[in-house]
C-alpha cells in the first residue's frame, strides 16, 4: 500500500523542525491557521506564530517588514489570496524589496475541487515567476514539501511553494539530495521525457508506468523548482530524448511548461506536449473526478504521450 | 513631550529652508520632479531626522536605529534633500538626480540610497512595511520606533486601512504615522475626488491615539512627535496641516505644482523666495 501523507500536515510539522533549528523563522497566518497545518507550530511557538485574520495584501508588507528585523516569515494561506490577490505587494515587497520571507501558497492547482473557481490557483506560478529573485517551488510529494520547507529556510530571498490539499503518495526517497534550482531524475528512458509537477507529479509517475508496460520508456523528471529552472537538467533531456512533455495543475499559459518551452526555443528546440489547464475556470466537484474531465488522470497523460509519440 | 525651545526651533526652522533649498537643487538638476508633496512634508522629515528619530549617518543600518518610511514615496525630492543635509551622502549626489541610473530615481531606491528603508512610490504599501518593522523591534525587545509618513490623497488605498486595523489589533504603540494633510490630490481636492473625512474618527474608529497639528510648526511637531505613544497600547497618528508646495507662494496650494515642470525663471524666483524665508527666521 502507498504511503501517502497530508501536505499541510507535513508542512506544518516541517515548520516546527524548521523553526526548533532557527529562532528567526516566524510563522504568519491570514485567518485558517489550522487549515494552514499550523495548529502544531502555534502550539510550540505561539509567540512566534502572528495571526492577521483575513489579510492578505497587509500580511505581505508586515511580512516584508518583520523581514527587515531579521525574521523569516512564512506565511501560509490558501494560494490565490497570497499570490493573485496581493501581487504587487509581492512584488514590490517582498521581489522588489528583496525580502527573505517565504510564501505558502496551498490547496493550489484545482485541489479546492469543490469551492470553484475563486479558490483553485492556477496561475499563481505564470505570474508569481515574472517577479525578478523569487523562488518558485512546487514540491512533488511529501519527502519534497519536508525539503523544500527547509531549502527555503536556508535560502536568502523571497520564495514561493505551492502547495496542493489531498494526501500525497510518497514518490521520493527521503534521503534524496533535495537542491533548489536542481530537477530529480525518477525514471531512465530515452524514448521520451515527461516532466511533472507538484500534485500532478504522481500522476505523471503513474502515466510513465503504463507505457512503461506498453514498451515506451519515457525519462520521469521530478521539477520541483520551476524558478530557477534546471536548464542543465532540461538540455539533457531534449538532447536525449527529442521530445518532451510536460504535466501540471496550472495554466499552460506562463506555467512550468511554458517556461521550459521559453528556454528550449532558443536553446535547442524540440517538439513538445503541454499538460494542464488551457484557459478556462475549472469547474467545480469531486477532485479525482475533476482531474479525469481535464485529461489530468495518469491513463489519461500516458494516452496523450502515446498519441504524441505517434 | 519633549519642550522645544526658541533655539532649537530657529536651528530646526534655518535646516528646513535648506532642505527646501536642496529640493531646488534636485529640481535644478532634472528639471521636473513631485514638489509639491515634498515641500508639504519637509517641515515633518526635517524635524524627524535633526531632533526625533535615533539614526547615524555612519552606520545607515544600525539595528538600534529608528527606522522611517516614506509611504508617499513620490515625495522622496524631500527625504533625498534630508538625508544629504544629514550626511547620509554627499550633496553633490543631489545633482544626478533624473540622470540614467542615478542614486536617486523619482521613487526612492533602498539599495541605492543609504539611510532609505523602502522602496516605496505604489501607494498603500509603506504602512505595513512599517507595521512590520515595529512588530519585529517588539519582538527583538528594542525600545526602536518606527515612523511614518502618508499622503492624504493616499488614503483612498483599502490596504492602508487593513494596516491600520493590524497595527492597533497587536498594539504597535512603538509606531507614529504623520498624515501629510496637504488637501490636494492630482485630480483635485481630496475630500472631492475620494472624501476621507472625517478624518481623525476614522483612524480613532481603528484603534489609533490621534492628533492634529499644524504640519509647518517644528514646536509643535517635535513636541508631539517625542510624546509617543500618545496612549499605551495604541499606535499613534499625527494629522497634519500643510500646505502643497509650502515656501514657495507661486506654487503653494496649486495642483497644478503636484508634479512640477521648472524653467530656469522659475528656479531663480524659488531661490529668492526661499532666501527671504531664510532672512525672516529669527
Amino acid at each position: 500500500m502507498t504511503d501517502s501523507r497530508d501536505p499541510r500536515k507535513t508542512l506544518g510539522e516541517a515548520l516546527v523542525e524548521a523553526a526548533e533549528k532557527n529562532k528567526k523563522i516566524v510563522a504568519i497566518s491570514a485567518d485558517s491557521s489550522s487549515g494552514s497545518g499550523l495548529t502544531p507550530f502555534h502550539k510550540r511557538f505561539p509567540e512566534r506564530h502572528i495571526e492577521f485574520g483575513i489579510m492578505e495584501q497587509g500580511v505581505m508588507g508586515f511580512s516584508a517588514g518583520l523581514a527587515t528585523t531579521g525574521k523569516i516569515p512564512f506565511v501560509v494561506a490558501i494560494a490565490p489570496f497570497v499570490t493573485a490577490r496581493p501581487f504587487e505587494m509581492f512584488r514590490n515587497d517582498l521581489g522588489y524589496m528583496r525580502q527573505n520571507v517565504k510564501v505558502v501558497g496551498r490547496c493550489a492547482g484545482i485541489t479546492y475541487s469543490d469551492l470553484g473557481a475563486t479558490h483553485q490557483s492556477l496561475d499563481d506560478i505564470a505570474i508569481i515567476r515574472t517577479i525578478p529573485g523569487v523562488t518558485v517551488l512546487n514540491p512533488g510529494d511529501p519527502v519534497d514539501i519536508v525539503k523544500a520547507v527547509h531549502a527555503s529556510a536556508a535560502h536568502v530571498g523571497p520564495v514561493y511553494i505551492k502547495l496542493g490539499s489531498p494526501k500525497m503518495p510518497v514518490l521520493m526517497d527521503e534521503n534524496y539530495p533535495f537542491q533548489i534550482g536542481k530537477g530529480a531524475v525518477m525514471e531512465k528512458g530515452n524514448d521520451i521525457t515527461i516532466i511533472g509537477t507538484g500534485t500532478l507529479l504522481s500522476k505523471a509517475a503513474e502515466a510513465t508506468r503504463i507505457l512503461k508496460e506498453k514498451g515506451i520508456n519515457a525519462r520521469l523528471i521530478n521539477l520541483h523548482t520551476i524558478k530557477p529552472l534546471d536548464r542543465e537538467l532540461v538540455l539533457k533531456a531534449a538532447a536525449e530524448t527529442g521530445k518532451i512533455v510536460t504535466v501540471e495543475e496550472g495554466y499552460l499559459a506562463g506555467g512550468m511548461g511554458s517556461c521550459i518551452a521559453e528556454f528550449l526555443a532558443t536553446e535547442h528546440p524540440v517538439p513538445m506536449k503541454m499538460i494542464g489547464i488551457d484557459d478556462l475556470f475549472c469547474d467545480t466537484g469531486p477532485y479525482e473526478e475533476l482531474l479525469a474531465m481535464y485529461g489530468l488522470q495518469g491513463e489519461q497523460i500516458a494516452d496523450t504521450v502515446e498519441k504524441f509519440l505517434g | 513631550m519633549q519642550k522645544l525651545n526658541h533655539q532649537d526651533q530657529i536651528a530646526l526652522e534655518k535646516i528646513a529652508v535648506q532642505n527646501r533649498k536642496n529640493v531646488l537643487r534636485l529640481m535644478k538638476a532634472s528639471r521636473m520632479g513631485h514638489i509639491g508633496g515634498a515641500l508639504s512634508a519637509i517641515d515633518i522629515i526635517t524635524a524627524l531626522y535633526f531632533k526625533i528619530m535615533r539614526v547615524d549617518p555612519q552606520n545607515p543600518v544600525w539595528p538600534q536605529r529608528d527606522r522611517f518610511v516614506l509611504s508617499a514615496g513620490h515625495k522622496c525630492l524631500a527625504l533625498y534633500a534630508t538625508l544629504a543635509e544629514k550626511g547620509f551622502f554627499s550633496h553633490e549626489i543631489l545633482d544626478t538626480y533624473g540622470a540614467l541610473c542615478s542614486k536617486l530615481g523619482g521613487h526612492p531606491d533602498m539599495y541605492k540610497v543609504p539611510g532609505v528603508e523602502t522602496n516605496t512610490g505604489a501607494l498603500g504599501h509603506g504602512l505595513s512595511i512599517a507595521g512590520g518593522m515595529a512588530m519585529g523591534h517588539k519582538m527583538d525587545g528594542l525600545d526602536a520606533k518606527v515612523y511614518v509618513v502618508m499622503g492624504d490623497g493616499e488614503l483612498a488605498e483599502g490596504s492602508n486601512w487593513e494596516a491600520a486595523a493590524a497595527a492597533s489589533h497587536h498594539k504597535l504603540d512603538n509606531l507614529l504615522v504623520f498624515v501629510d494633510r496637504n488637501h490636494l490630490q492630482i485630480s483635485g481636492p481630496t475630500v472631492d475626488v475620494m472624501s476621507y473625512e472625517p478624518l481623525d474618527k476614522r483612524w480613532q474608529a481603528f484603534g489609533w491615539s490621534v492628533r492634529e497639528i499644524d504640519g509647518h510648526d517644528m514646536k509643535q511637531i517635535v513636541e508631539n512627535a517625542t510624546d509617543i505613544p500618545f496612549e499605551k497600547d495604541k499606535p499613534s497618528v499625527i494629522i497634519a496641516d500643510t500646505v502643497k508646495s509650502k515656501g514657495l507662494s507661486f506654487a503653494e496650494n496649486k495642483v497644478d505644482y503636484h508634479y512640477w515642470k521648472a524653467t530656469d525663471e522659475d528656479l531663480k524666483i524659488a531661490e529668492q523666495e526661499l532666501n527671504k524665508i531664510e532672512e525672516g527666521i529669527s
